[in-house]
């Protein structure tokens, strides 16, 4: 496995995603968790597919996360 | 409030960019049809305004390299809207028509710097096969745009892949007209 290509920042903290790369950009990363809370929290399509097409879309990438 | 996109200033839509719109049976106000067409789900495209805006107000990546990675991966997926709009933070930089003209075929044209063909490159990558991204192609955005500057620059080209393949699949039509 090859290196990260970008390290997270040295700040860190307990949240995994703020300690992650995406906490190099705090505003940026604060305005998608507000956007992808709405697509999951306050939209009209079920769960399930949602996830499913989530899943599915990792799968496609290889993406662990 | 008017956040993120800006209209085009390029004059007429290209004849083989303007024809019929979204096949969707409904659609709600907005100034053109994406806007009429993300309206249907009010909440979601408030909060997408606010996420795409940032990149071009806070500068978190040079707007010229911004756009024209935006612009590159419109055409790589056909995609009509934003094949259609320009971005007044790109133009203000310096962003004309004529290099917009040579994005199609950038890497023949002497007119981009190194690192605008890095990202134009990071770029194509990204949208064809992402796991296929080597190191090579990596490593000089990382040290062109820093640590910062690069998680800003994919969480970009996510948004303009994303909402590339968005306007595609729903035939989003451009935006028509002087504007």
């Amino acid at each position: 496995m090859s290196a990260p290509r970008v390290k997270p920042p040295q700040r860190g903290g307990s949240d995994p995603i703020s300690a992650s790369v995406l906490g190099h950009q705090p505003e940026a990363l604060l305005a998608f968790m507000k956007l992808y809370g709405t697509l999951w929290s306050h939209g009209i399509l079920d769960q399930s597919t949602k996830e499913m097409a989530r899943i599915r879309n990792a799968r496609t990438l290889d993406c662990g996360i | 409030m008017r956040r993120g996109r800006t209209r085009s200033e390029c004059g007429r839509v290209p004849a083989r960019y303007a024809r019929a719109v979204t096949w969707l049976p409904e659609t709600g106000p907005g100034r053109d049809e994406f806007e009429r067409v993300f309206a249907l789900r009010p909440n979601l495209f408030d909060a997408w305004r606010e996420f795409a805006s940032i990149f071009w107000e806070k500068r978190l990546v040079d707007p010229v390299i911004l756009e024209l990675c935006r612009l590159r991966i419109a055409q790589l997926h056909a995609a009509r809207h934003p094949l259609s709009t320009r971005m007044r933070e790109a133009r203000e930089a310096g962003l004309d028509e004529a290099k917009i003209a040579a994005l199609a075929e950038w890497w023949r044209h002497p007119g981009f710097s190194d690192l605008e063909r890095a990202c134009l490159r990071f770029a194509e990558q990204f949208v064809m096969d992402a796991k296929a991204m080597s190191d090579d192609e990596a490593r000089p955005v990382v040290e062109g745009l820093g640590d910062a500057g690069t998680v800003a620059f994919v969480e970009a080209l996510a948004l303009f892949d994303g909402f590339g393949r968005f306007g595609r699949m729903l035939d989003v039509a451009p935006v028509e007209g002087e504007t």
